[in-house]
């Protein structure tokens, strides 16, 4: 079902004439509906691949192939390529075009042609999706650099691209925040759109991500799934990386002899329960509550006796419906692993969350019961 | 630029006596009426343009010098016909509401303003290609300039390359954007990128006050390796070549006829 | 051990602003120690830096530097910046000359210390963050990764005795955050007061002795680590997270009722409480000068052929980097980790970071560990 979606076929390109190759002969593909993870050392050629693979940049030797087909590079051509690939760049002050936040976030659905009410429609919900509903009419100047961030990820939102190429997304963010985007990288996911990532976060991106693409020398070094490549350590240290720390410690305490190497632990809580000698303790529960944007959470949780209990939050209906129910929530950022980890305290937690992301919700619960590190019992209402 | 100046040859010359120099020799071209003064200031312009860069001059600068000389020839070309119409015309005749009259006289005087313009146009630049910008500054602070304009000509310089860059990469993401597609919105995606490049050049403002302000900047850019002081050499030189020069052009204001040169080609009766 | 700073309830807005970027804000900084100043984006950190470089002067309350309090007077002023570093986020905004030596050399000419003294201080300078070779390259050829450490090299060649580095490992590569921290690590060896301000909550968890966190305008906490990490709910209403290798701790120490002291703070420490015992492998240091290094190695590494091999200090790894190294990064916790899995290997450092080696055996021996260690 999954085809290639973005392909680098051969690509050569440097700046100038004679100026070194940026990138050499580089191959890679990136899967259709995949979360992929481009990593690489500073001057790996990763910036300049994205400004290739959306024909910003024309290479010198090879082509771009998008769904199979090569780039022609008239202006039609790219137009429609780009009303579905969206790039967001590192800085967002490169991005910004208007004065005020909801103006900026419009510009591309303006340029797209769309009717008004439309634009307008998908600018709020755009907004609300990074939490930047408030600052609608508020310039752009008085942001600080991650609220920027979010507007433009807003403003690539709005695009409803169906690639979405997200240069160090979290870079220059707080932790909580890089949550979120997080959090929106995931939600994009679960609607269909094939999310691409660049990033020297190994932690986040190791959690986040089921395909790896590793650049070195302006070449692809590796492609496939995570593990493979972090097992090699000197592949990753030729790559200018470093091991994300859940597998290091997997691996070390393996190698103690003290559990298996797999299955691999990608987020904390797996990992911590994988290690934990008393596999039999009591942990709490975890309630989910599949909540669309209209649910009544208050209701649910009356209904369902879950009141007293931590609770988190996780997808952008879940968060709306919050919103409108005025509930108030413990965990707003990194809801799933916060309140898989009160359950390995031994205490019961409520998830409210958008149905379209439960999987991932529950993936770390579901890691811990189905390798019998443990039993949380999994209720969704 | 900056790059350029500082891999050329002449960078480490006194800054003050190449000024000097350049002067000097653009002077007495224009004091002079022989047409040979100038030719002869642009071969020392281009030999030393040539030399300061070694002939490897960046795409850029030709396209910048192809195109002065353009606005030269156009320049020129305009003195050339209009003449004085009391002396006997080369070549007559209207073009729409315009009369032609070129005249020897007036063909003459156009080449010696190219010519003398074209001189100019190299000597500078050889100047400028060999001399980055704080060594200009050093070279104003010593002929007393006032540090405020030294200053802000070195601000205004850097600067200018850090909002063009970012200018440019803004114009980049506008594309990603679909901002190009169809003129009305490309005109506003260029409105858009030059307002944020505006919102970004004033951030940066702020914040590199800061910055200064913190390595306890106080007014004026010091230099680590400051360039050679203008000399008595430079001096000697370049007004012994200048009076040279001023002699040969008074010796030879006969010897170069343009208008005669070209005669044969056109068919003037001279 | 003396306090070598201190802010007293400093309140400062901007001038045309009512709202109290810092307000009230009390802070002691001890001599020589190394901070992480953590908060979430917006809190005031940058104006704090600002604040204890002179830029900014407070509206009301005192800024004392060594006991004294701060003097907004010219000379004033160039006693406290010749004291207090600062390096910024992003490089561009800091780095105002064309050529590399002059921007390292900006800031000490701008001391009024003569040109001698200078030159010797930029080389050094340049030294110490491998730039040597590109000391007279203009500014606009050199990639980010390569500003930011010209911009470091600025700062070090003001001699400060306290260096702050806001988000110095942001935008890097994660081997090129490693040299920054070992930077850090130095600069504190040599007697200076560091203070790091960053996102990367656990880089910075390894690192520190003191942990302040600013939370809207405040100083809401100052002090050991754990402390503050062992209140969730007090650091996510500050905006931040714990680090990952704390919750983990925090989760098996709950799940097998050990206590969660003695607290791991990396990858050794955590593998040596978790990982059941075992005996020690043995760990070899050798300390190098850059000329020898490679001499060295081959000597030491005649005997014990085929042993894992690691590279501490940017002296060291610079001189053998045509040789085959195993743990090019984060050696001493790589190394020590190794031992803890009970195998041996080679550890060749810069003989500054002695003390760090000992740091790290002291910590694994108060979790129970006792690292076999030859120092040679």
């Amino acid at each position: 079902m999954a085809g290639t979606l973005l392909e680098a076929d051969h690509i050569n390109y440097s700046y100038s004439r004679k100026g070194p190759k940026v990138l050499d002969d580089m191959c890679m593909k990136i899967e259709e509906g995949k979360k992929t993870a481009i990593m690489g050392c500073n001057g790996a050629g990763k910036s300049t691949l994205f400004s290739v693979l959306n024909a910003l940049y024309k290479p010198d030797k090879g082509q771009v192939l998008f769904r199979g087909k090569p780039l022609t590079y008239r202006h039609k051509d790219i137009i429609k390529m780009r009303s579905e690939v969206s790039i967001l760049f590192q800085n967002p002050n490169d991005m910004m075009f208007k004065p005020y936040v909801e103006q900026d976030v419009a510009y591309g659905p303006e340029n797209m042609r769309l009717p008004k009410e439309e634009v307008q429609q998908r600018v709020q919900e755009a907004l609300f999706a990074v939490g930047m509903e408030d600052y609608a009419k508020s310039p752009i100047m008085k942001l600080s650099y991650g609220q920027r961030k979010r507007v433009t990820l807003a403003g690539v939102l709005a695009m409803r691209p169906s690639v979405i190429i997200m240069d160090e997304p979290t870079a220059g963010l707080d932790p909580q925040m890089a949550y979120e985007v997080m959090e929106i990288a995931e939600q994009m996911h679960s609607s269909g759109v094939t999310v691409i990532m660049s990033s020297h976060d190994t932690d986040l991106t190791y959690s986040w991500a089921d395909e790896l693409r590793v650049l070195h020398g302006g070449k692809c070094m590796y492609s496939g799934e995570p593990e493979p490549f972090y097992s090699d350590y000197e592949s990753v240290q030729k790559a200018g990386l470093l091991l994300p720390t859940v597998f290091m410690m997997n691996r070390t305490l393996a190698g103690l002899g003290r559990e298996e190497l797999t299955p691999y632990p990608r987020a904390q809580s797996q990992l911590s329960l994988k290690t934990a000698q008393h596999k039999d303790v009591n942990l709490g529960a975890l309630h989910v509550i599949k909540a669309e944007r209209e649910t009544d959470i208050k209701a649910i949780i009356e209904d369902y006796d879950l009141g007293g209990m931590a609770t988190g939050v996780y997808g952008m209906s879940a968060r709306f419906a919050v919103r409108n129910t005025a509930m108030p929530v413990d965990y707003l950022y990194n809801g799933p692993e916060n309140c898989t980890m009160k359950c390995l305290s031994g205490q019961d937690a409520v998830l409210i969350c958008d149905p379209m992301m439960l999987d991932k919700a529950i993936s770390s619960a579901m890691f811990i019961n189905e390798h019998g590190f443990g039993k949380i019992n999994i209720d969704v209402v | 630029m900056d790059e350029l100046a500082y891999s050329s040859r002449m960078v480490n010359w006194a800054p003050l006596g190449k000024l000097f120099f350049v002067l000097a020799l653009l002077i007495v071209g224009l004091v002079t009426n022989s047409i040979l003064v100038p030719m002869i200031t642009f071969a020392i312009g281009m030999i030393m343009m040539a030399y300061s860069t070694n002939l490897r001059v960046p795409l850029l600068l030709l396209l910048a010098i192809g195109e002065a000389i353009l606005i030269m020839v156009l320049g020129s070309g305009m003195i050339s016909i209009l003449g004085d119409h009391s002396l006997p015309p080369l070549w007559e005749g209207n073009i729409l509401w315009f009369t032609i009259y070129m005249t020897e006289q007036s063909f003459n005087q156009a080449w010696l303003i190219f010519f003398r313009a074209i001189a100019g146009v190299t000597l500078m630049l050889s100047f400028a290609c060999s001399t980055p910008i704080p060594y200009l500054s050093f070279a104003f602070k010593s002929i007393r300039c006032p540090n405020e304009i030294t200053e802000l000509i070195v601000l205004i310089y850097r600067y200018a390359f850090l909002l063009l860059e970012r200018f440019l990469v803004m114009i980049d993401a506008a594309q990603c954007r679909l901002g190009y597609n169809g003129p009305m919105t490309a005109m506003r995606s260029y409105g858009g990128a030059m307002a944020g490049t505006f919102i970004f050049s004033m951030e940066l403002a702020e914040k590199s006050e800061a910055a200064l302000a913190c390595r306890n900047y106080d007014g004026t850019f010091p230099i680590l390796r400051e360039p050679k002081k203008l000399s008595i050499k430079w001096i000697v030189v370049s007004i012994g070549l200048a009076v040279g020069l001023y002699f040969v052009g008074q010796y030879s204001s006969d010897w170069v006829n343009m208008a005669k040169l070209f005669a044969p080609l056109f068919g003037w009766d001279l | 051990m003396s306090e070598i700073f201190r802010l007293e309830d400093v309140t400062f807005a901007h001038n045309n602003s009512t709202r109290n970027v810092l307000s009230n804000m009390s802070l002691s900084i001890e001599e020589g120690s190394r901070n992480a100043i953590l908060g979430a984006n917006g809190a005031g950190k940058t104006t704090f830096f600002y604040t204890l470089t002179g830029v900014y002067k407070p509206q009301s309350g005192t800024v004392y530097s060594r006991g004294e309090p701060v003097e907004y007077t010219k000379d004033g002023l160039r006693q406290l910046r010749s004291d207090v570093a600062v390096i910024l986020q992003n490089p561009d905004e800091q780095i105002f000359c064309s050529l590399v030596e002059e921007d390292v050399a900006f800031g000490p000419l701008n001391l009024g210390l003569d040109r001698e003294e200078v030159f010797e201080r930029v080389a050094k300078a340049l030294r110490d963050v491998r730039m040597t070779p590109f000391a007279r390259r203009p500014l606009q050829q050199l990639s980010g990764g390569q500003r930011k450490r010209v911009a470091i090299a600025g700062a070090l060649a003001m001699n400060p005795k306290i260096m702050i580095m806001d988000e110095p490992t942001a935008g890097l590569d994660p081997q090129a955050s490693m040299e920054v921290m070992e930077l850090a690590e130095k600069l504190h060896l040599q007697g200076v007061t560091v203070l790091i301000s960053t996102h990367d909550i656990d880089i910075v968890y390894k690192w520190a002795d003191t942990t302040n966190i600013i939370y809207d305008g405040k100083i809401e906490f100052s002090g050991s680590a754990e402390d503050f990490y062992n209140n969730a709910e007090n650091v996510y209403r500050c905006g931040l997270l714990t680090p990952s290798v704390f919750n983990m701790n925090r989760d098996i120490s709950a799940l097998d009722g050990l206590s969660p002291a003695p607290y791991p703070r990396n990858c050794c420490e955590f593998t040596a409480k978790f990982g059941g015992s075992k005996k020690s492998g043995k760990i070899v240091c050798v300390a190098v000068e850059e000329e020898s290094a490679v001499g060295r190695y081959e000597e030491v590494m005649k005997e014990l052929n085929g042993t894992l091999t690691g590279v501490y200090g940017s002296d060291s790894r610079f001189a053998l980097r045509e040789k085959h190294i195993d743990f090019q990064f984060d050696a001493i916790d790589a190394c020590f980790t190794e031992a803890v899995e009970g195998k041996d290997s080679v550890l060749f450092y810069d003989s500054i970071y002695t003390p760090t080696i000992k740091e790290q055996y002291e910590k694994l021996k108060s979790i129970g560990f006792d690292a076999d260690l030859e120092m040679i």
